[in-house]
């Protein structure tokens, strides 16, 4: 019925309430509809800025980062920042960080110290309490009162309830392995810094800035993967420590490297330490021998001296050199330990492992050629890795024909034994020099970093030398069947003040594995190993290096892949016949 | 008209800010809830760190050869106690036909007639 009556009959008459209420409103004169029309107006205007600022507001807050993001640091947590885990080639744990509680106090909160240190003492009988008493009287907002305790410590500290004593979590780093990969990985300090090994080298890399900043904090950084692997780590050192205990020698010092692409696969310095106990670290009797030490190679080096005289051409297999009488060079004079006393072949030079043979070979070359070559096979230089701690060789500061004499056969010239394995590998792997590295490494990397040295064709007749070394040389002892290895023994003797020993020797010895298609380097030394009743009264190499070496051949083959092989040819046939056929 | 207007602004209003109070306070569960499945994340992180660390020490080659030393006869493989497949003889050929019901009685059929070696007594022994 209402919505059949004209519209224009409501409007112009007003019902008497709503002109009540009106007057009460605004007085009886105003112009009602004029003055509402501007307030209207400027409510519509008053609104639609503040809604434009709070919309302006909402997208800022859209646009700019989330403040409750993952990335905030907590301030309860992880004081001592975490560092990525380090692992082995094949993945094992080398080290990890894992969360442990630290105890801390607020000096300027503490209500009574005395009652406070009486409660800690009875719960951790450890702690000195003079010590504490002193840290809590102190004016400082923040004392650490013990750091890493145990979760048990943790709960009964907690139950006592002793105002403003708190917990804080802190990342702390273990080794599960503990000795077995020391020298390698290094250790950190309390605050989780690296200080020596691989750990130092992480810091290096920007981790310590990172630190600095307070984002290292999570657990999401990349896994850090080494070259080493731990089977084999553990089977060296295994051996290692069994011989020095055998040849009553001061240190055992195990290498093994691949030849082609310069990865560490283990390396193994003992005595050495328990990175979770740092304070071992600091005995100077416990240093890594490999890198950190230099030593006069002896013998080794002859292959050096061989193999330049071979790269040369000046010198084939079948040349001949006089090793009738000893070398008389001033008041040097350069023996055989098993003289021949009569002309010999290289390959009898390299299996008598004669002194002035190789004397002969490095005169024959001169003095420059044999330093710039020895420059060439990085032996001159300090030799950089990862590894933060490195020794300079000691070089001759003058280098006369007495010297390249000396050095030919190894004496005059220390160099870390690490330097070393990387000069024979070229010699071995057909040519490059690949620098040496503890991280892992694909052949392709490798290929793009290794320089030539020297000729294949040097590499093969140097190959088939070792071969023939540990077919009927001085290396037979460490002919394991059925991995065709090759091998060259080094003795050198110590100097002890100022005069070389009789009696202190090191010895070492090198070994290829397989020789034909060489995959690995492993070098054993021995420290002054003394001659037990097994060994006939002697000290030489081949009685306890080469015995130790053949051991560890035999346990890590298996682990490294290289399958065993009989019923191979001897040196001559299967390497020096490949050689001619190549060229 | 106006009227009108005004309740429906005021409608929306209403409404819009029942609606922002939903979002906001549903926005702060999420929230609590990120925090709660960040902090349980970070938990078990920790705790598989823990138990890889465990893990790994468990494992570790000096323990495993002490344990091997102490409970195992075992001794460490030689090169001789390798070899590779294509050395491996070849199948022995098949005597019985597969789909034999009764295998001894044809494996004994056949013997008279193939005069196969069964590896049970030696071979020209008494």
């Amino acid at each position: 019925m209402d919505a059949m009556q004209p519209p224009a009959a409501v409007t112009p008459s007003e019902p008497w309430r709503r002109r009540l209420v009106r007057s009460l409103l605004y007085g009886r004169n105003v112009d009602r509809r004029a003055k509402a029309a501007a307030r209207v107006g400027l409510v519509i205007l008053v609104f639609s800025l503040v809604y434009t600022v709070i919309a302006v507001r909402l997208i800022i807050f859209g646009v700019t980062s989330d403040p409750h993001g993952p990335r905030r640091i907590n301030t309860q947590d992880r004081v001592a920042t975490a560092r990525p885990d380090i692992l082995d080639r094949n993945g094992e744990i080398l080290a990890t960080d894992v969360i442990v509680p630290s105890l801390f106090g607020e000096p300027r909160k503490i209500i009574d110290v005395d009652e406070a240190v009486e409660l800690l003492t009875a719960v951790m009988p450890d702690l000195d309490s003079r010590e504490m008493r002193d840290r809590l009287s102190s004016q400082k907002g923040f004392v650490w009162l013990k750091r890493e305790i145990s979760p048990k410590q943790m709960r009964e500290i907690h139950r006592l309830g002793i105002p403003s004593i708190g917990f804080l979590n802190e990342n702390k780093r273990i080794y599960p392995n503990g000795p077995t990969v020391s020298h390698l990985i290094g250790h950190v300090n309390i605050d989780n810094q690296g200080i020596a090994g691989i750990e130092k080298w992480l810091d290096s890399r920007g981790l310590a800035a990172l630190h600095m900043a307070g984002f290292a904090t999570d657990r999401l950084q990349k896994p850090v993967e080494l070259a080493v692997d731990l089977r084999v780590e553990h089977a060296l050192r295994d051996e290692l420590i069994a011989a020095r205990k055998k040849f009553k020698a001061q240190a055992a010092a195990g290498l093994i490297t691949d030849v082609n692409t310069g990865e560490v696969v283990a390396m193994v310095s003992v005595p050495d330490y328990n990175p979770n106990n740092p304070g071992e670290a600091l005995d100077p009797t416990r240093i890594n021998r490999l890198t950190t030490g230099v030593y006069e190679m002896g013998s080794t080096f002859k292959l050096l001296t061989i193999g330049m005289g071979l790269d040369s051409g000046k010198v084939t297999l079948a040349s001949s050199f006089d090793a009738r009488s000893s070398l008389r060079y001033g008041r040097f004079n350069i023996s055989d330990y098993h003289a021949q006393r009569r002309i010999l072949t290289v390959p009898e030079i390299f299996t008598y492992s004669s002194n002035i043979g190789t004397a002969r070979i490095a005169l024959a070359m001169g003095v420059e050629h044999h330093q710039w070559y020895l420059k060439k096979m990085g032996q001159l230089d300090r030799l950089r890795t990862e590894l933060p701690e490195s020794a300079e060789p000691l070089v001759p500061k003058r280098w006369k024909e007495i010297n390249t004499v000396t050095i030919a056969f190894g004496h005059g010239l220390s160099v870390a034994p690490l330097q070393a394995v990387m000069g024979i590998s070229a010699l071995m792997n057909g040519g490059l020099l690949v620098p040496p590295t503890f991280l892992k490494r694909t052949p392709d990397e490798a290929a793009k970093l290794a320089k030539r040295v020297v000729k294949p064709e040097t590499s093969e007749m140097m190959r088939y030398l070792m071969r023939l070394n540990a077919e009927k040389g001085t290396a037979a002892k460490a002919n394991v069947t059925g991995y065709y290895i090759g091998g060259k023994t080094g003795t050198s003797e110590k100097v002890i003040n100022g005069r070389y020993s009789k009696t202190k020797l090191l010895n070492s010895f090198t070994a290829v594995l397989p020789a034909d298609k060489p995959r690995y380097l492993i070098l054993i030394m021995l420290d002054e190993p003394q001659a037990i009743p097994g060994t006939h009264g002697y000290a030489t190499s081949g009685w306890n290096a080469v015995p130790t070496g053949g051991k560890v051949i035999a346990r890590i083959a298996p682990l490294l892949g290289v399958a065993p092989r009989f019923d191979l040819p001897t040196a001559d046939k299967l390497i020096l016949a490949s050689a001619r056929g190549n060229r | 008209m106006l009227r009108l207007l005004h309740l429906v602004v005021i409608a929306g209003l209403v409404s819009a800010a029942a609606y922002v109070y939903k979002i906001k306070f549903d926005a702060t569960v999420q929230v609590e809830k990120a925090a709660k499945v960040r902090r349980d994340i970070r938990r078990e992180r920790d705790a598989i760190a823990m138990l890889r660390a465990e893990w790994a020490r468990l494992d570790n080659p000096t323990r495993i050869q002490d344990l091997a030393d102490r409970h195992l006869n075992l001794r460490p493989v030689e090169a001789t106690q390798f070899d590779d497949f294509g050395r491996l003889p070849q199948r022995p050929p098949q005597i019985v036909p597969p789909d034999a019901s009764d295998a001894i009685a044809a494996l004994l059929e056949q013997v008279d007639v193939l005069d196969v070696p069964t590896g049970s007594t030696q071979q020209g022994g008494n």
